[in-house]
C-alpha cells in the first residue's frame, strides 16, 4: 500500500497534532483542575509566614498616668545560607551587638539557615547595624521586631501590675489576669525573598493586619499611691515588720484607689526578687483580724434587734468565765453599751454579744460581711480566708471569734468589711479594673460598681460608724489616728500572730487599724497592717503602730482628694502606754 | 518579429503588503512582549520602593514608641521626685484658691509628749 505524498503529510500532522493536544489537555489538567494543589506546593517552598506582631496594650491609672507600656527591640538574627562574606559580617556584628567575633562566626560556620545572634537590641544600634551592612555591601542578617515590657514607676504597684514571663505572658498581677485584653492577636503576611534574601513584593501574599492589644484602666489614683507607698516604706524601715500591707478604697464603688505591700519587688527586674517579695499580700495573705472584726458583731447583734444602743452588757469586771477558760479584757470594765464596748474594744462584751446572736446567726453575718469567700477583684489568686461554719466549732470559738481569732481572713476583707460601715450596709465588690480601651481611647467594656449584697441597713450602719468615731477620740484606743481637721472613724487591731508549727508564736503581733474618712460622709477607707514589727512588746499596739500612719496617711490622702476640713483642731490626747499583756488581753 | 524570443521574466516579487503586516504583527508581539517586560520592571521598582517606604514607617514608629517609653520613664513619679530632692527642678506654688486649708497638726514636741509616731515631725 502506498501512501500519497498528501496522505503522508495528514498522517504526520495528524500525529502532530494529537501529541500537540495531549500536551495541551495536560496543561490545562494541570493549570486549571491542579491549580489550587501546586500553587499550595509552590507556595511551600518559596513563601514564608511574616507574622506581624500585635502591640500589648498598656496598664494606665485612672487619670492615664502610664503605668506599663513595650519598648521597641530587635532580635537580630543570621542565615548562614545568603551570606557572602561570613568573616567580615561576624566583625561588623560583634562591633555593634557587644559579642565575641569567633562565637559569631563559629555560630555562621554551622551554615543554617535560621540562627539568632542576640535578643533585646536597642531600636538605635539594631539600625546603626543595618546601616553599616548596607553600606558595606554586606547581607545574611536580620533584624526581627520585639517589645520589652516596662514599668516606669519601678517597685510602685509592682505587686498589683505583675509582670511578663520570656514569652510575652502575664505571670502575676494584671498582667495575668487581663491578659487576653492585652495581648491582642497577631496578624501574618506571606512574602516571597529574592537570592539575597529581600522580599518582592510584587509576590506578596494573603495577609492580615495585628490586632492590637487593648489598653487597661485601672481604679488606682497614682497620686495616692505613691503617698501610700511612701508611707508604707517609712512605716517599714523604722518598724522592720515582717511584711506590710495598706489599702485604700473608695467605699461607695468599692474601687480600689492604693494597694501596697512590703516586701515589694521591680516587675522590670523579676528575676532579682524572690517569691516572698513577689506575694501581693493584700489579696493572698491570710491573718487573724483581732479587734478590727468586732464591728460584724456588734452590727449582727444590733440588726438582730438583740441589742439597741442604750443595751448595758456587763463586762465581768475584765474576767469572763466560759467553757473553762478565762476570757480577759485589757482593764476591768461593768456595764459598757454596744458604743462603749467598741470604743474600749472589749472582748468580753463582744463575747456576750455574740452569744446572745447565737453562733448560727453570728457566722451568717460573718459571711455577708464578705468574709470566708472570695470578693471578686480582678487580681490572680485571692483567697477566700478560712471561716468554719458552726458544726465545726470547739466550745471557745463563739468568743474568740467575734474578737478576731479562730477566723483568717485577706487584708483586702477587712478593708471591704469595713466598707461596709463607711457606705451604709451596703457590701460593695472590690473594682481594680475601671475599664479596657481601644488604642484611640474607645471604651470597649467599663465595669461599674457592684453591690455584691445589703448586710445591714444604713441606720445600724450609722450607729456603728459613730461608736468607731469613738475610738479615734480621746479615751479611745486609737485616739493616734486622728487627723485634724477631720473626723475618724476606725478600728484597731492587735493579734498574736499564728505559729506555723500550731498555737501562738510569742512576742510576735499582727498589728493594725482600719478605718475612714471623713466619717460623717466617707471618701475613703484605709487599712494599714504591720505583721511582727520589731518594737518592744509593750507599744506593739494597733493604736500605738498602726494608727499614726494611718493618720500620716489619711492627712495627705485628704490634700490630695481636696477635702474641706470639717472639724476644728483639737489638742492631742495622748492615750496610756500599754503594757504587757496575754494574747486575749491584747485583743484591741 | 518574434516576440516568443523575449523569455518571460519568472520574477518574486516583493509582496510589501504582506511584508508591512507581518512587521506590524511582529512589531506589535515586540511592543506587547517590551511592554510587558517594562511593567513588571516597574512593578518591581515599585515594589521595592512600597518595601523601603514601609521600613522607614515601621522604623519610625518604633523610634517614637521608643521616645514614648523614654518620655514616660522621665516623667514618672519616682523619676520626678527624685529629681525634685536633687534640685534640678522645682515645685512651684499653687494658688490660693486650689489649696485645701487643713488645721496645723501638733507636733509631738510641741506637748512635750513620747510618741512612738506622729505625722512628719515625728520622723526628724
Amino acid at each position: 500500500m502506498k501512501f500519497t505524498a498528501n496522505t503522508r503529510i495528514g498522517i504526520a500532522c495528524g500525529i502532530a497534532a494529537s501529541i500537540f493536544t495531549l500536551f495541551s489537555a495536560r496543561l490545562i489538567h494541570l493549570h486549571i483542575a491542579k491549580h489550587d494543589e501546586y500553587s499550595r506546593l509552590a507556595a511551600k517552598k518559596h513563601s514564608i509566614r511574616q507574622v506581624i506582631q500585635a502591640r500589648r496594650g498598656m496598664i494606665l491609672d485612672r487619670n492615664g498616668e502610664i503605668l506599663a507600656t513595650n519598648l521597641p527591640v530587635r532580635t537580630v538574627t543570621a542565615d548562614a545560607s545568603r551570606m557572602k562574606k561570613p568573616e567580615a559580617l561576624a566583625k561588623l556584628a560583634a562591633k555593634y551587638l557587644g559579642m565575641d567575633e569567633k562565637e559569631i562566626l563559629e555560630k555562621f560556620c554551622t551554615g543554617k539557615k535560621y540562627i539568632v545572634l542576640k535578643r533585646e537590641v536597642p531600636e538605635e544600634t539594631a539600625v546603626t547595624l543595618w546601616n553599616a551592612m548596607q553600606e558595606q555591601n554586606l547581607r545574611g542578617l536580620y533584624l526581627e521586631q520585639d517589645a520589652i515590657r516596662i514599668y516606669p514607676n519601678g517597685e510602685v504597684l509592682g505587686h498589683v501590675l505583675g509582670f511578663l514571663n520570656h514569652e510575652g505572658k502575664g505571670v502575676q498581677g494584671i498582667e495575668l489576669s487581663m491578659h487576653d485584653q492585652m495581648a491582642g492577636k497577631d496578624g501574618y503576611r506571606y512574602i516571597e525573598r529574592d537570592r539575597t534574601g529581600r522580599e518582592i513584593v510584587l509576590y506578596r501574599g494573603v495577609e492580615e493586619q495585628p490586632e492590637h492589644g487593648k489598653n487597661v484602666r485601672l481604679t488606682i489614683d497614682m497620686g495616692l499611691q505613691s503617698i501610700v507607698e511612701e508611707e508604707l516604706d517609712a512605716a517599714f524601715k523604722e518598724y522592720n515588720p515582717e511584711t506590710a500591707n495598706a489599702v485604700l478604697v473608695d467605699p461607695k464603688t468599692g474601687a480600689i484607689l492604693a494597694m501596697a505591700c512590703r516586701p515589694c519587688f521591680n516587675p522590670n527586674e523579676p528575676g532579682k526578687a524572690g517569691p516572698e517579695q513577689m506575694k501581693n499580700r493584700t489579696i493572698l495573705d491570710m491573718v487573724e483580724p483581732g479587734s478590727t472584726f468586732k464591728i460584724v458583731v456588734a452590727s449582727g447583734a444590733m440588726n438582730e434587734g438583740k441589742v439597741d444602743e442604750k443595751t448595758s452588757i456587763f463586762c465581768e469586771n475584765g474576767r469572763f468565765l466560759y467553757g473553762g477558760k478565762i476570757l480577759k479584757d485589757h482593764h476591768g470594765y461593768g456595764n459598757m453599751d454596744v458604743h462603749q464596748i467598741l470604743v474600749k474594744s472589749s472582748n468580753i462584751g463582744s463575747a456576750k454579744l455574740a452569744l446572745m446572736m447565737g453562733g448560727d446567726k453570728f457566722y451568717e453575718y460573718v459571711r455577708r460581711f464578705g468574709f470566708g469567700e472570695r470578693l471578686g477583684v480582678e487580681l490572680p489568686g485571692e483567697i477566700p480566708g478560712l471561716v468554719h461554719p458552726p458544726a465545726r466549732w470547739d466550745k471557745l470559738t463563739i468568743t474568740r471569734m467575734p474578737m478576731g481569732h479562730s477566723i483568717a481572713v485577706t487584708p483586702l476583707q477587712i478593708t471591704m468589711g469595713m466598707s461596709v460601715i463607711a457606705n451604709g450596709g451596703r457590701l460593695m465588690a472590690p473594682r481594680i479594673v475601671q475599664s479596657v480601651e481601644t488604642e484611640g481611647g474607645e471604651i470597649t467594656m467599663k465595669k461599674n460598681p457592684i453591690v455584691m449584697r445589703e448586710v445591714i441597713p444604713e441606720k445600724t450602719a450609722r450607729f456603728i460608724g459613730e461608736a468607731l468615731v469613738g475610738v479615734t477620740e480621746p479615751g479611745g484606743t486609737a485616739a493616734f489616728a486622728r487627723v485634724n481637721g477631720f473626723q475618724v472613724a476606725g478600728k484597731t487591731g492587735t493579734a498574736q500572730k499564728v505559729s506555723p508549727t500550731g498555737g501562738y508564736a510569742a512576742g510576735k503581733y499582727v498589728v493594725s487599724f482600719v478605718g475612714f474618712m471623713p466619717a460623717e460622709d466617707p471618701r475613703f477607707v484605709l487599712l494599714v497592717m504591720l505583721d511582727d514589727a520589731k518594737i518592744p512588746t509593750n507599744i506593739n499596739y494597733g493604736g500605738l503602730i498602726a494608727a499614726p500612719i494611718f493618720s500620716r496617711i489619711a492627712e495627705r490622702v485628704a490634700r490630695q482628694l481636696d477635702l474641706a476640713p470639717t472639724m476644728p483642731a483639737i489638742p492631742f490626747q495622748p492615750t496610756p502606754m500599754a503594757s504587757t499583756t496575754t494574747t486575749e488581753e491584747r485583743s484591741n | 518579429m518574434n516576440t516568443e524570443l523575449t523569455p518571460t521574466v519568472n520574477s518574486n516579487p516583493i509582496q510589501i503588503g504582506k511584508i508591512l503586516c507581518v512587521s506590524t504583527i511582529v512589531a506589535i508581539l515586540l511592543g506587547v512582549g517590551l511592554g510587558f517586560v517594562f511593567l513588571k520592571n516597574q512593578q518591581f521598582a515599585i515594589g521595592e520602593q512600597i518595601r523601603k517606604t514601609e521600613r522607614k514607617i515601621q522604623q519610625i514608629h518604633a523610634e517614637n514608641e521608643v521616645l514614648l517609653a523614654k518620655v514616660t520613664e522621665l516623667t514618672s513619679r519616682p523619676a520626678l521626685q527624685a529629681r525634685v530632692k536633687s534640685g534640678y527642678i522645682t515645685v512651684v506654688n499653687i494658688t490660693s484658691d486650689k489649696i485645701a486649708r487643713l488645721t496645723p497638726p501638733v507636733q509631738a514636741t510641741e506637748d512635750g509628749i513620747l510618741r512612738t509616731a506622729f505625722n512628719e515631725a515625728s520622723r526628724q
